[in-house]
């Protein structure tokens, strides 16, 4: 406890020089109408954009585009149907330029379902966005619609506007039986985590492993429309993060009788996999000798190529990071913290969580940073305003050398400033191109570990 | 008309030069001769100016905010304030990267923009979000101590009627640098170059000196982000290059009055700023065609000459590159021979593009532009009306020729499908995202030019040249992708003949 007191002392003094206030500088989420993503995430659905011209595109080049330059898929980037509202919609209202909108989308786009969301234009002049969709909805037209204005929250929250839009328009009501072993799980904000196709995969397959059937429900291993249906059959709901899906995993547990395990920190590495998968054997009642099966074999892999790591590890002539500084989301900034710890052995310099999640889950976060090992507790701070957190990393004791910084493009300078490497692991990550790549799991982690010491090794000479 | 600096608010580009962003009436000439007369009575810009194609179906477009972003956020001394909720602020990410890159172009210490959004929530749309605009302001102020503090508006604050106006006044005294508000709501203009203007009003307004003492040997450049070929050009001419609005400092922008003439890559961008110029303080404004193609280089260096009075200089210059060029020239054009070119990008640059592909010998015989401006901001010095020497599209149809089919369409990708099959080229010229990867899967490989002065000059025929063949190698990854893709788009829609066709019947 010794050490928690004195992190206290400076968490005081940093908190004196930088006063919180409104301003944003270097966003590091996006708005309500970003989790336009959510939709498009999905195989075969299109969202249609009621908002102003620029909207739309914003959200798709600032999130899919120079964030790992991850493409927009099938129906995102320049596809999505937009009013580009002009003056005449904000004078009048935008009802009638929404309609025909929708008229014609659905004549010339082929998908399985159209999202509407909306923009700050129509949730402020009040279009009554709901009576327009409800009558293509009765017409038989595959479509819902969520309103996303931009002043009413960040991606975060917008996602979960979709996806429950989503669920009670177009899934609907069950009271049939449920399928024993299977899950639908929510964990990766789609899109914004660079990386979420890839690590969407690998937690997949790793379920899969232990004798789950999956609903993964984004990205290219889901089923698209056709699994969402299916939502209400599965036996449990697995919300796999800090806090994004447990509205939803609530929402489900009301609507579906359907129970949900929440577990907090995506595994990444042997360890921290293999508990969690035996904590979803125990949690659904699988079959424990074949999910062993799949536990060892994969263990045996996974170990396999630490050892021929190790022989790096053990011993590089040249020096390697001892401790580690994370800006990010909660999701990947636990997960990473866990992995560090305890994987590497890597001691916690700083950790700070940028997407603003709702104050109601904040000391559970918390609390997850004072276990991460038996012998190591550490802080966590919320902090949304790039200018602050660069502030927070500088004026940190370190100790002898600098912490590897796991952060955004937004700490490339600050990497330098401080003569130190980076790994760009999130929002914005405008220097990375990502395809398949996951860091999460059996597999992901020896991604990971590759990426650091790459970057470790390559800036030697 | 003349530019109106006495109020806070730019005049948009529909209401002032009558700007359209949907035309599909055949070739280029057929644009030209319909952009002189005065519509025919379908009420489009009031019944004065050329007729504009409306349809129901439409694509996510670009906003005026966006240019704001990309020009007011990428002054080095600077901050600009995005007064919006968070949404707006995802621009960061890309003008940032873009920033970046651009810096290190041009060998100029890399930085992250500097950009502050007032972050707004849903209760500042019911009481107004003026405190926390007055707070980033001050935080601006506090942080990075800047030269000058720009504020972007956004739809939100549009509506709800924020009067940034007279924050800006009162912080302006109070911090002593000026405090710019930029009036860029996305609704309020159909297209987004307005927000190059309302930049560039703002600069005029507030940063510009008002009693200039004046360099002789300097030349405002207006740019973007691309690599610097004008220092070694107009050194040529003895001439010293100010380039603006990206990436230059608060007294770059200043001394602009001071310049002997405003030159720039493209009418659309430098329209305002170049007119604005030459009305308030008399720099004279650069009115030739522009600088693509032998034909179009040799009458802007000229031009140029004629008002810096360098025209000795620039004769020798003229006839050292057309005979330095020459030789690869002509290697280029037996490489091209038979290859078909297709441009799309924002309307002027496109008409200087075209000229430089037929000086290659590729055959363009389709192309579209995401807007058109029938006239440019400048007029003529001897009369009241708009000024012909800057008329991008009659030099481009004069002297290159026509353009079989020339369209007019805002960025839409459901529109370029057809409009590619209709000419089947080997390969597309495209600035701006959203079209390229379509191309992609459809097999036709792309040319991005991200750096807008690639293409310019006598040094650019060549550049061209090269980047098409090194694209054209690219086209085995085009067709196998094709080969492996569905497209969004329903088979009745691929299947249409008329890209525009939802705009002619009635719904």
């Amino acid at each position: 406890m010794g050490d928690i007191k004195s992190d206290d002392k400076k968490l005081e003094i940093a908190q004196e020089e930088t006063v919180k206030t409104n301003s944003i500088e270097q966003v590091r989420y996006v708005c309500s109408l970003g989790a336009m993503h959510s939709a498009s995430a999905i195989p075969g659905v299109i969202p249609i954009t009621h908002c102003g011209p620029g909207c739309a595109d914003k959200q798709y080049m600032n999130l899919a585009f120079y964030n790992g330059f991850q493409g927009g898929g099938y129906g995102g980037g320049s596809v999505v149907p937009s009013t580009n509202s002009s003056e005449k919609e904000v004078i009048f209202g935008g009802a009638e330029r929404l309609t025909e909108l929708i008229e014609s989308t659905v004549k010339i786009l082929d998908a399985d379902l159209f999202v509407v969301v909306t923009g700050c234009i129509s949730d402020l002049v009040g279009d009554d966005v709901e009576s327009v969709v409800s009558d293509f909805q009765k017409q038989g037209v595959p479509i819902v619609v969520a309103e996303t204005g931009g002043f009413r929250g960040n991606n975060f929250t917008g996602h979960e506007l979709i996806t429950k839009a989503i669920i009670d328009q177009y899934v609907g009501e069950y009271d049939g039986l449920k399928e024993k072993g299977t899950v639908n799980v929510w964990s990766l904000l789609p899109y914004h985590n660079t990386f979420w196709r890839g690590d969407l995969t690998e937690i997949k397959r790793i379920l899969q492993g232990i004798g789950l059937k999956v609903n993964i429900l984004f990205g290219h291993e889901s089923e698209g429309v056709s699994e969402w249906k299916n939502i209400p059959k599965a036996q449990f709901n697995l919300v796999l993060s800090p806090w994004l899906g447990l509205q939803t995993a609530e929402h489900l547990k009301n609507k579906y009788d359907q129970p949900y395990l929440h577990v907090p920190i995506i595994p990444i590495g042997g360890m921290e996999t293999s508990a969690f998968l035996r904590n979803v054997v125990d949690f659904a009642g699988l079959d424990v000798d074949k999910a062993e099966a799949f536990i060892q074999a994969e263990e045996k892999i996974y170990y396999n190529y630490l050892g021929d790591f190790s022989d790096f590890y053990a011993e590089y002539w040249w020096g390697l990071p001892a401790k580690f500084a994370i800006i990010g989301d909660s999701a990947y900034n636990i997960a990473l913290t866990k992995f560090l710890v305890n994987q590497l052995g890597l001691v916690p310099g700083k950790q700070i969580v940028t997407e603003n999640p709702p104050e109601q889950y904040r000391d559970a976060i918390r609390k997850l940073y004072q276990n991460v090992a038996q012998d190591v507790s550490t802080e966590v701070e919320f902090e949304e305003d790039s200018y602050t957190i660069h502030e927070k990393i500088r004026n940190t004791d370190y100790g002898h050398k600098p912490p590897i910084i796991f952060g955004t493009t937004w700490e490339r300078d600050l990497a330098k400033e401080l003569k130190t490497a980076i790994v760009e692991v999130g929002f914005p990550a405008s220097y990375e191109v990502v395809i398949s790549r996951a860091y999460i799991g059996y597999r992901g982690a020896l991604t990971l570990l590759e990426k650091i010491y790459t970057t470790t090794v390559s800036a030697s000479a | 008309m003349k530019i109106n600096l006495d109020t806070p608010v730019v005049e948009n580009r529909e209401q002032r030069l009558g700007t359209i962003i949907a035309w599909d009436n055949g070739s280029a000439t057929n644009l030209l001769k319909e952009s002189s007369t005065i519509c025919s009575g379908c009420g489009a810009n009031n019944g004065e100016r050329l007729c504009e194609t409306k349809g129901t179906f439409t694509q996510g477009s670009v906003c005026s905010e966006m240019m704001v972003e990309c020009q007011a956020g990428n002054i080095r001394d600077a901050v600009l304030i995005q007064h919006s909720p968070i949404g707006c602020g995802a621009g960061q990410v890309i003008y940032n990267s873009i920033y970046r890159n651009g810096l290190a172009m041009r060998k100029l210490p890399v930085q992250n923009i500097r950009m502050i959004s007032t972050n707004l929530q849903e209760s500042d749309m019911v009481f107004g979000g003026i405190a926390k605009l007055e707070q980033s302001i001050r935080d601006a102020w506090d942080r990075h101590k800047p030269n000058a503090i720009f504020i972007g508006t956004s739809c939100a604050t549009g509506i709800i009627g924020d009067d940034v106006d007279s924050a800006a006044a009162k912080l302006e005294e109070e911090l002593k640098i000026p405090v710019i508000p930029l009036h860029c709501e996305g609704f309020k203009s159909k297209h987004w170059s307005t927000g190059f203007d309302a930049v560039q009003h703002g600069l005029l307004r507030q940063i510009v000196r008002k009693n200039p003492k004046k360099q002789k040997d300097l030349v405002n450049v207006i740019n973007l982000w691309g690599t610097d070929v004008f220092t070694p050009m107009l050194a040529e001419l003895g001439l010293r290059v100010n380039f603006v609005v990206d990436m230059a400092t608060v007294d770059e922008l200043a001394q602009m009055s001071e310049a002997a003439a405003t030159i720039g890559f493209c009418h659309t961008l430098s329209s305002y700023l170049a007119a604005g110029l030459e009305q308030e303080f008399g720099v004279p404004e650069i009115k030739s065609p522009q600088p693509y193609g032998f034909d179009g280089t040799d009458a802007w260096l000229r031009e140029l000459a004629r008002v810096t009075h360098t025209e000795e200089k620039a004769e020798v210059y003229i006839a050292k590159e057309h005979a330095r060029v020459a030789p690869r020239l002509a290697e280029l054009k037996k490489l091209l021979k038979g290859k078909k070119g297709y441009v799309a990008t924002g309307s002027s640059y496109a008409h200087g593009l075209i000229s430089v592909l037929r000086e290659l010998g590729v055959e363009v015989n389709g192309s579209i532009v995401f807007h058109h401006d029938p006239i440019y901001d400048s007029q003529d010095p001897f009369s009241d009306t708009p000024d012909a020497s800057k008329n991008s599209l009659g030099f481009m149809v004069n002297n290159s020729g026509d353009v079989p089919n020339f369209s007019v369409s805002n960025r839409q990708q459901y529109q370029f499908y057809g409009l590619l099959k209709r000419v089947n080229p080997d390969f597309i010229l495209v600035r701006h995202n959203g079209l390229a990867p379509l191309a992609s899967r459809m097999g036709i490989p792309a040319a991005p030019l991200g750096d807008e002065h690639h293409a310019l000059g006598y040094q650019g025929i060549l550049n061209l040249g090269e980047t098409i063949l090194d694209i054209l190698a690219h086209k085995k990854f085009h067709i196998d992708i094709a080969a492996h893709t569905k497209l969004p788009y329903k088979q009745w829609w691929l299947d249409q003949k008329d890209p525009f066709v939802l705009a002619k019947e009635k719904i």
